[in-house]
Order: C-alpha cells, then structure tokens, then sequence
C-alpha cells in the first residue's frame, strides 16, 4: 500500500500514534517514517536523547514519548518531511498541527486553508497559526495549523485554496496585484482602509468599483471575518471624476 | 489586559511613530504607541503630501531643514520596505501683493542666513519653472529646490517598522479613555484594551490633542480646523515644484505617482473636528487653480477629502512638558505642517523627554509661550 500510493495503513499509524494521555500533556512528535531508508538526521538533531540510537542507519526511529518535549527540531531536520508536531492542549477544542512546508507561496498567518489528510482529501477549515522559517531551519518553513481536536492525527496538509494567481490584478486603476495584496496583508494591513490607503487601490478612477469586493474577498478569506460584517472605506465626492474646467464653466467634461 | 510602560504615546501618526522610533534608538524600552484607528489614519494621512524650508521664522526654518535632510536619506537610515517616495522637485512661492514681496525677500535673507538654498525670481523666471503658470497675476516669486514631496503612509509605515525592530509595540484600533495622575505626575492611561501603568505620556494626538490634554486636566492652546484637498487623476510629469500662493490661497503639487493634489484654507471652515467634504471647496478650489494654472483646468477631479489642522494661534507647534503635570509631554499644535516636521519632532522630542540638549533650541516652543505672551507668528501659513 505505502510504496504504492504514499499512504500508510491504519496499522501503521497506530503503531506511531502517541498514547492518549501523553497526548493530553503537551506537544509531542509524530514520526510518519515507515520505511527503512539510510537517514538518521532525527537522532542526531535531537536534544533530549527521545529518539533511540541507531544501530544500523536503515533502522526506523523509534520516539520516547516521554522524553519528547514537542520542540520540532527533528521536524525541519527530516529530509523526508516525515515528522509532525501535535498539541492537544492547544485550547479547549483545537489542537495544534506543525507541519513541515517546502512549497511557494507559505501561507501568511491568520488566514484560513483547507486541512487536508495523509490521502490528501478535504477534512476541515484550520487556520494558520503560525508560519515559523528561521535561518536554522534551513529552509523547511514550518506552519501551524489549529484544527478541531479529534482531527490532529488525521490532518497532515492543507490546501491553500485559489483560482487568482498572485500576477492578478486586483485594482486596475492603481494596478495592483493579487501577490501585492497578499503581501501587505502579511505585513499587517487588515482593513480596506488601511489597504487602500498604502496601496492606493480604490483610489483610482474608478474609486474602488472595480477592487472594492474583490479586496474584500482576500480580506475576509485571510482573516475569517464576514465580508457584510467588514468597515467599508469613505465615499467620496465627486462620484463621476469631472474635469476642474468643467467645474467653472468653460471646459467640456468629455 | 493591564500592563507596564516607560513611555505611552498617544497618537499613531507621523509624529508619535517618530517619537517612538527616536525613543527606542537612544535605548529607552518599553515604548508604547497607542492609535485609535490605524497608523496614519489621522492628520497625517489626510495631508497635502508636502514638505518645505521656506519660511519665515528661523524656529520654523531650522525644524524644516532638520527633517528635509533626515528625509535626503530615510530610506537607507530606516531601512523602509517601501521606497518614501521623497522628490524634491521644490517649491515655488508666487508672491501675489507687494506686502508679500517686501516679506519674501526677508524671509529669503533668512532662509539664505541657515543655509537654505533659496532665490528670489521674478514672474519671468517663476514662468520658466512652472511654464503654464500665468504671470500676469503674480510679482514675483521665490524658489528653494531641495522642498519638495514625500508618501505620508510609506513615511509613516518606515518609522513604525523601524521602531517595531527596535522592539516599540504598536496597539492600533485602541481608545484612549482617560489618564491618571499623583501628586502632580503621571501615573497611566486607560484604554478600551485595559490599563497601562507608565510615568510618562507623550500626546501626539493630531486634532485630538486638546481632549487627550483634557483627560490629564492641562490646557492645551490648540483648535482644530478643517482643511480640504482634491486629487486628480494621473497623467505624465509636467509640474515639477510645488505651486503655493498664501495670498491667492492654493498650494497644488504633482506626486512622483502623476496625480495632482491641491488644497486651500479658508477662515470658516468648522472647528468641531468634522472631516466630512463640502462643495463649496471642490467649486472654489477649481476656480482658483483654473485662474492661476489654466492648463490643469483639463484635468479630472477623482476624489477629495478633508482633515484637520491643529491650529495654534502662532502657527508654531507645541513641544515640550507642562509645568502642571510631570511626566506629561506635548507634541501638537502643528498648524498644518506635522508631516514635514515628523523627523525633527521624533528627534527633539526623544532629547526632551531624556533630558539632553536638543540639536535645536526648542524652549520657546513650549505651552506657556502663549501665557508669556511670547509668540513667535509666523507669517507664511496656507
């Protein structure tokens, strides 16, 4: 089945799978590594001794679960991307997933994805809570997923969900991009206002006929807001722009 | 959520976001910046864009200097993720009367005497930096070439980025709702977000500035006034300078972005800190242009907007602590020009507020100036 598909059996996880009450304490690693392959980076990434000496390097990991204290070191150290953190005591109802995340664009914090399994099918919403890319992970971001308690052994991926492509543009007037957007809401800027304000979008011609939804929408898919429940930029005057001329006489207006 | 600062700033605006960023660089920790909306939202974001040297008190002149060089080289000292935008195309200031005239070489002697670069031209050689300008109604003019015009929001953006690294926290979408006091001194602010204990506050508070001094139980001498603006659409460079007349009232500017923004004051625009827009600026604002710059009478109107000036009545900003509260600091009253002035604030402040001689004498600029009787008009104010 795995060399087949990539996908381990339910045996296999379960073999792997914490104990409920050690999960109730804190995070803890999930080590997903099912196949006997010359790599130990785990072992020797590990500070707390929690994942036992290899004797031959083809040798599987095998996690103290006890000694793990969740801290994620072995999970940018997998060449594989086999390892994940879980935390169930994240809050009353979530738990935190880590998982290791090699792809372009990372997610920006904040916003909400499609949390996929190991088949790589839907199972919920999650949010991202985290994306954590500090130089010594050498270039294995880790991003955080808060997701319904009873799913931190099923979601292992998520889908950042969009048909627009970052060289979209969004306010034609001002030309801004998709990407641009994206990029200011991971600065920060969380309002429509605040958006257009730096970006000028909306500021254009058309005065945010064009960009207004369509900002909105990102706004809301990265905060979780309700677009009818988002604060609306001013409407200013004039509502049709107007040549000065026109405004004193004199100067057609087309 | 209650908590412990050294220093509360009141005011997310240019000035409070360089006050912070000043503060933190000489090594203060535990700033606060307190904005009831989001950075710039205020004055800062509502203003006309520009920045000048040419005015006519030194006071004036030396604070505008300060901040003009500071902003020659803000992109590499802040370290901004967007470019300031910073051109200095100049500024070009008609004069209209023979009063203005006989003011204007004055205040280029002085200008000249602290090292501002500016000339006096007549309507001929103004004509040949502003070719669609009409000399015929102006007598003369002066030019400083290194004003110019800066991206209030990048400016901003650039010293708050800058202060984050220096580890200032930012609380936006916060209401200040009161302030404490003991025996004379600072004791903390209240907000919609909790308490924070702290024995100093800066009030950086734009338009708001008289109510926050109120919540503290000081005076301040300010009023607010609405100012109005109006942007065109863009179209290719054709006006380098800054056009202003105080006489004919308009200043009127092209961006580096292509649109062009102008404003005008005017005697009986509201004092109760309303920003809403009124016809009557968007009619007399295109009259004036038309009359003075016929050539932008083809140019399209797309939006105007409004925000207020923190009138004093010396056109002076207040800077500086108050004699009946320690710990209680000022930073306001700009009189419509606190963005240009952003980086001399942050500066002179920060030195005010850690007790070192400030790079230019501020003590004159403070609160009880106006209870002297010691103003210093200035005579150069749109």
């Amino acid at each position: 089945m795995l060399e087949r598909t990539g996908i381990p059996t339910k045996a296999e996880i379960e073999s792997i799978t914490p104990s409920d009450e050690r999960r109730r304490k804190g995070p803890v690693a999930v080590i997903e590594c099912f196949q006997k392959i010359p790599c130990n980076p785990c072992y020797t990434s590990c500070k707390f001794g929690a994942i036992r000496e290899f004797k031959d390097i083809n040798e599987r990991p095998v996690l103290d679960f006890d000694k793990c204290t969740g801290c994620g070191i072995c999970v940018v150290n997998c060449p594989g991307l086999a390892i994940f953190i879980i935390d169930e005591t994240y809050s009353d109802t979530e738990a935190l997933v880590k998982i290791p995340y090699e792809f372009v664009p990372l997610p920006y914090e904040g916003i909400f994805v499609t949390a996929l399994n190991r088949e790589g099918k839907p199972i919920c919403r999650a949010k991202v809570v985290k994306v954590q890319n500090a130089k010594f992970q050498d270039k294995t971001p880790v991003v955080s997923l808060a997701v319904p308690k009873e799913y931190s052994m099923e979601v292992r991926f998520f889908n950042i969900d969009d048909y627009f492509s970052d060289s979209t543009y969004i306010c034609r007037c001002e030309e801004l991009t998709l990407g641009e957007l994206r990029e200011l809401i991971r600065m920060g800027y969380r309002t429509l206002d605040e958006i257009k304000r730096i970006s000028r979008a909306g500021m254009g011609p058309c005065q945010g006929r064009t960009c207004r939804q369509l900002i909105m929408q990102e706004l809301a898919k990265a905060t979780g807001q309700k677009m009818e429940e988002m604060p609306m930029t001013t409407f200013r005057p004039p509502v049709k722009a107007i040549k000065l001329g026109a405004l004193t006489g004199g100067v057609d207006n087309e | 959520m209650n908590k412990t600062a050294n220093v509360v700033i009141i005011g997310g605006g240019i000035s409070g976001c360089s006050i912070a960023y000043n503060l933190a660089k000489k090594g203060v920790k535990n700033i606060v910046v307190i904005e009831k909306q989001y950075l710039a939202s205020g004055s800062t974001g509502r203003c006309g864009a520009g920045i000048r040297m040419q005015w006519g008190t030194e006071r004036n002149c030396l604070l505008a200097k300060l901040s003009t060089e500071f902003y020659e080289n803000a992109n590499e000292e802040l370290e901004v993720v967007h470019d300031i935008e910073f051109k200095q195309g100049g500024y070009l200031i008609v004069a209209a009367t023979e009063k203005e005239v006989e003011q204007f070489k004055k205040n280029v002697a002085l200008q000249n005497s602290l090292g501002i670069p500016t000339v006096y031209l007549s309507p001929k050689e103004a004509k040949e930096i502003i070719p669609h300008m009409d000399e015929s109604k102006i007598l003369g003019a002066t030019f400083c070439p290194k004003d110019g015009h800066l991206n209030p929001f990048y400016t901003t953006e650039a010293f708050a980025i800058a202060a984050k690294r220096l580890g200032v926290e930012f609380m936006t979408y916060t209401t200040v709702t009161g302030i404490t006091t003991k025996n004379g001194k600072v004791t903390g602010v209240h907000t919609d977000k909790g308490y924070i204990s702290t024995p100093i506050i800066v009030n950086a508070a734009g338009g708001y500035s008289k109510i926050i001094g109120q919540m503290a139980g000081v005076d301040v001498p300010i009023y607010a006034q609405r100012h109005q603006i109006l942007v065109t659409e863009p179209v290719e460079p054709l006006q380098d300078p800054m056009y202003m007349s105080f006489a004919l009232n308009i200043y009127c500017q092209q961006t580096p972005h292509g649109s062009f923004i102008m404003g005008r004051g005017d005697d009986n625009e509201p004092t109760d800190m309303r920003i809403t827009s009124s016809w009557q600026f968007m009619e007399e604002m295109a009259k004036t242009c038309c009359e003075l710059l016929p050539l932008l009478s083809k140019l399209r109107v797309i939006r105007q907007w409004a925000g207020l000036y923190t009138m004093t009545e010396d056109a002076h900003p207040i800077y500086g602590g108050v004699k009946e509260l320690e710990g209680f600091y000022l930073a306001c009253g700009f009189s419509g020009h606190g963005f240009m002035l952003g980086p001399a604030t942050g500066l002179l402040m920060a030195e005010t507020i850690l007790g070192e001689t400030t790079t230019i004498d501020i003590s004159n600029l403070d609160k009880d100036r106006f209870e002297r009787g010691e103003l210093i008009l200035e005579p150069s104010v749109v």
